[in-house]
């Protein structure tokens, strides 16, 4: 009898466990195309003194959080994009006055999808070659969502 | 909670606690055993060390039900009691808090497996002997087994394909009437470990393998200690030297959580290690002292002093306004701890077993490196106690309660950036990472709990607090995690975790079948927890120190059967289920929540003393859907493991153990949720062999 209500017990306990019906949001935020005005794109040239028309659409199934933008050089070939289109790269180099953007955005709040349209300006005095643009953007739960493309910088002249 | 008293009597007498057969992981057919502590507590033999290896302690360790070893790369793993891992459970050896890099998730235990005689692990509070971080549980290593004859030794020699490793390790010892020595040393060496897989995913970054091989996870350890000592009737003490250095590279392809190439040629050999890397060396100095007086009453004193060093090295890049930095130290830590322990054990007639005790630990960690993570701090922390034991009046049994005091003190060094960072009004500066900040912290904890044997059962039952110091990490961080890419800041205005545990065992044996159920409830007032936001700070998602309310609860079975002298059956099985009741992340699971899992195995024995054994086990693993950011669901698995072991009488004196044993026989290529490179999907090992030879030498 005793072993009989024991293993009742061992039962109870293990079916108790188990149920994870959670209403918690579990799903990372979504960087997609925005049509054609889809920009930068991976293997985009850009040249220096003009300017980068950011423009992406963000979607999240609950509420978007925020987001950045980073843009930093690839003179050491060091990382390779999200995507599997391979760019042709210029040879490596050491970076002399490399372009460093690093800028971080609010998202309103309440907003399941979100296009910004942000105006990057390119300095006239940095280095030209192969760069990163990366796009990171959370959901309000800290899901995060990564985009990351090979850009090229080329001087004035073209 | 008389687990401590155990303990306290385990540091006291080495040689006196009650190893338990080699086939028995937990529970005991020894009441007396049982019924002296209250928590549940698991006794593991060298033996069963031995004909379990797989590869590392903790992955020998983690068959036992409420274990866990949270594999971290490279080989190694870390251990984790019931889902509390790192700063929240203590790994202590010979009963003194071992103080290596236990915060951080990218590094092993620094103890040389090999050294150890035996094991005990509790599952539950330990604050009353152990003081702060003693919330999940303890894994007390015993590595100061007196030798009893003039000379005895054992050479061992293992080997592991999944990894390639070779390892060798030599053990003497030997008594000459009250003196005695130990001494051991230890090599080992392994290769790039492989995986069931030929490349690797990661978001979309696409990772190609060489050989199956995790690029650049080679390493190579070397150990030795040196332990002499006087036991004598009424006093005994002893001093132990140890030195564990470890070097071992990380995986290249992602250092930490960025995604990297090099124009490191990390292919042309599976042996070098290249950077990036880390090396460790923990010296350790100990000395245990025990003086019985009349009365049966004993003064325990123990001392030591740990000297832990850690680099990491990696290729200098250039991140944000950091430009390229000098050379390739990322970072070093190097922290010296003293600790001093003094305990009294009196047993009366009328009051019961006294024991009381105090202790004191002072830490000094310095930094270096262009990486910053945790700044230079000083801490000082002291405790005292005092626990009885009473046997009950009618019943076979006892009931313990104890309370504890502790204060600590930490003093956290200000940190500025080495490099300059434009500032709003068009200036620049040398960013404050860690402002120099003093912290004191009161921590009062207790346990009461019973033990109780009617018949064929054994009941315990245990309720207790526990607490943890906020390490300055958490109090004091504030800059970039390279590894993990992402801001880490710290909250100065952390309080001391707290953590209520009640608890049972429930146990049924009789000489064939032996069978236990462990279940616990805990609650944290106020856990920490390292909260990602939805913000970002230079550039990198901001990842916030912050306390919330936390419930968690579970359970351990074992259901043991002994089939005639040869057969053994065994089945395991553990639940854990956290939620966060507070807080952003309400709602939410902790992170690295330990799925259900269950496991069997069958043992036959035969041959003269039962010489020879086979053990096959089969590891069923459940699906764990419940997760936090940054974390992914991870499916359930099962993997079928075997291993036979045969013992060798070569004469009088020597004999020889051979032991094969076979990891994921089926090659299944899973994850593992509460692995560090979970997260990077970088699967678990496949089928795999580790064998070992230790030849034995007793006069």
């Amino acid at each position: 009898m005793k072993r009989i209500l024991t293993l009742t017990i061992i039962a109870a306990i293990f079916s108790a466990c188990g149920n994870d019906a959670d209403d918690t949001d579990t799903t990372a935020p979504q960087i997609a195309d925005a049509g054609e005005q889809t920009c930068p794109t991976d293997c985009y040239e850009c040249f220096r003194g003009e300017t980068i028309e950011f423009c992406y659409t963000f979607t999240d199934d609950t509420e978007l959080g925020s987001f950045n933008i980073e843009i930093h050089n690839n003179f050491d070939h060091h990382t390779h994009s999200t995507s599997s289109v391979e760019c042709e790269m210029d040879g490596k180099k050491t970076a002399v006055n490399a372009w460093i953007y690093n800028q971080d955005f609010s998202i309103p709040s309440g907003q399941t999808t979100y296009t910004p349209h942000i105006t990057i300006d390119i300095p006239t005095d940095i280095d030209t070659g192969d760069y990163h643009f990366m796009i990171r953007l959370t959901d309000k739960a800290g899901w995060q969502q990564l985009k990351a493309m090979a850009i090229k910088v080329v001087s004035e002249e073209g | 909670m008389l687990t401590y008293l155990m303990a306290a009597v385990a540091l006291a007498i080495p040689d006196t606690v009650i190893n338990l057969d080699a086939v028995t992981v937990s529970g005991t057919s020894q009441h007396s055993y049982m019924l002296k502590s209250s928590q549940s507590s698991v006794q593991v033999s060298n033996d069963y060390i031995n004909s379990h290896f797989s590869g590392s302690l903790m992955q020998t360790l983690e068959k036992i039900p409420g274990v866990k070893a949270m594999s971290i790369g490279s080989g190694q793993s870390k251990p984790a009691i019931r889902g509390l891992g790192f700063n929240r459970m203590v790994v202590a050896e010979d009963g003194i808090k071992h103080e290596g890099q236990q915060w951080g998730d990218d590094h092993g235990l620094e103890i040389d497996q090999f050294s150890v005689d035996r094991v005990e692990v509790l599952k539950g509070p330990g604050a009353l002997l152990y003081g702060s971080d003693a919330i999940g549980g303890v894994i007390n290593l015993y590595t100061n087994h007196i030798p009893t004859s003039i000379f005895g030794g054992t050479v061992q020699m293992v080997g592991r394909s999944l990894n390639d490793q070779l390892g060798v390790s030599t053990k003497i010892g030997g008594r000459h009437n009250a003196f005695f020595y130990r001494a051991h040393i230890t090599i080992n060496n392994y290769a790039d470990s492989r995986v069931p897989t030929d490349s690797i995913q990661y978001y979309s970054y696409y990772i190609k393998l060489h050989d199956g091989r995790l690029r650049n996870t080679a390493g190579h350890e070397r150990d030795g200690s040196l332990m002499l000592g006087y036991a004598g009737y009424n006093f005994h003490t002893d001093v132990r030297f140890s030195d564990t250095y470890v070097k071992s590279g990380f995986f290249a392809n992602a250092h930490g959580l960025e995604v990297r190439l090099s124009g490191i040629d990390y292919d042309h050999s599976a042996r070098d290690i290249d950077l990036p890397y880390q090396w460790v060396n923990h010296f350790k100095v100990q000395s245990h002292s025990m003086l019985t007086l009349a009365d049966d009453v004993s003064l325990n004193v123990n001392i030591a002093y740990q000297r832990n060093v850690r680099e990491e090295h990696s290729e200098p890049v250039s991140h944000g306004y950091m430009p390229t930095p000098q050379g390739s130290l990322e970072r070093r830590f190097d922290k010296d701890t003293y600790t001093a322990a003094l305990s009294l054990s009196i047993p009366t007639e009328r009051l019961g077993q006294i024991s009381m005790g105090a202790n004191a630990e002072h830490q000094h960690n310095k930094r270096d490196g262009w990486g910053f993570i945790i700044p230079e701090f000083r801490s000082t922390s002291a405790g005292v106690y005092l626990h009885g034991r009473w046997p009950l009046a009618w019943r076979e049994g006892n009931v313990n309660a104890g309370v504890r005091f502790d204060h600590s003190h930490t003093h956290i060094m200000s940190y500025n950036d080495w490099y300059r960072t434009p500032t709003a009004n068009g200036d620049s500066a040398y960013t404050q990472r860690s402002a120099d900040q003093t912290r004191r912290f009161n921590s009062l904890t207790w346990s009461v709990g019973v033990s109780r044997a009617a018949g064929h059962w054994v009941l315990k039952a245990n309720v207790g607090k526990s607490f943890r110091t906020p390490i300055p990490k958490e109090l004091g961080a504030d800059g970039i995690n390279y590894h993990i890419f992402r801001y880490e800041k710290g909250n100065s205005a952390l309080s001391a975790e707290r953590s209520y545990q009640i608890d049972a065992s429930i146990i049924w044996s009789n000489d064939i079948v032996s069978m236990q159920i462990d279940p616990f409830f805990n609650y944290f007032p106020n856990y920490i927890y390292l909260s990602p936001t939805a913000d970002y700070t230079e550039g990198l998602q901001l990842y916030r120190y912050m306390q919330s309310r936390v419930v968690r609860y579970g359970c351990e079975g074992q259901l043991t059967c002994q089939i005639g002298s040869h057969w053994e059956a065994e089945l395991m099985g553990e639940y854990l289920y956290a939620e966060q009741m507070s807080g952003d992340k309400k709602g939410y699971t902790l992170p690295f929540s330990t799925p259900w899992s269950a496991s069997g195995e069958v043992r036959r024995f035969w041959g003269a003393d039962n010489s020879a054994e086979i053990i096959l086990g089969a590891h069923l693993v459940g699906k764990q859907g419940r997760i936090v950011p940054p974390e992914k669901t991870t499916d359930g698995h099962m993997t079928l493991n075997a291993s036979v072991s045969k013992r060798f009488n070569l004469g009088k004196h020597i004999s020889l153990k051979a032991t094969l044993h076979a990891d994921n026989l089926l090659n299944e290529c899973y994850y593992d949720h509460t692995s560090y490179y979970r997260l990077i999907d970088v699967p678990e090992a496949g089928r795999n062999f580790s064998a070992s030879i230790k030849l034995t030498i007793d006069d």
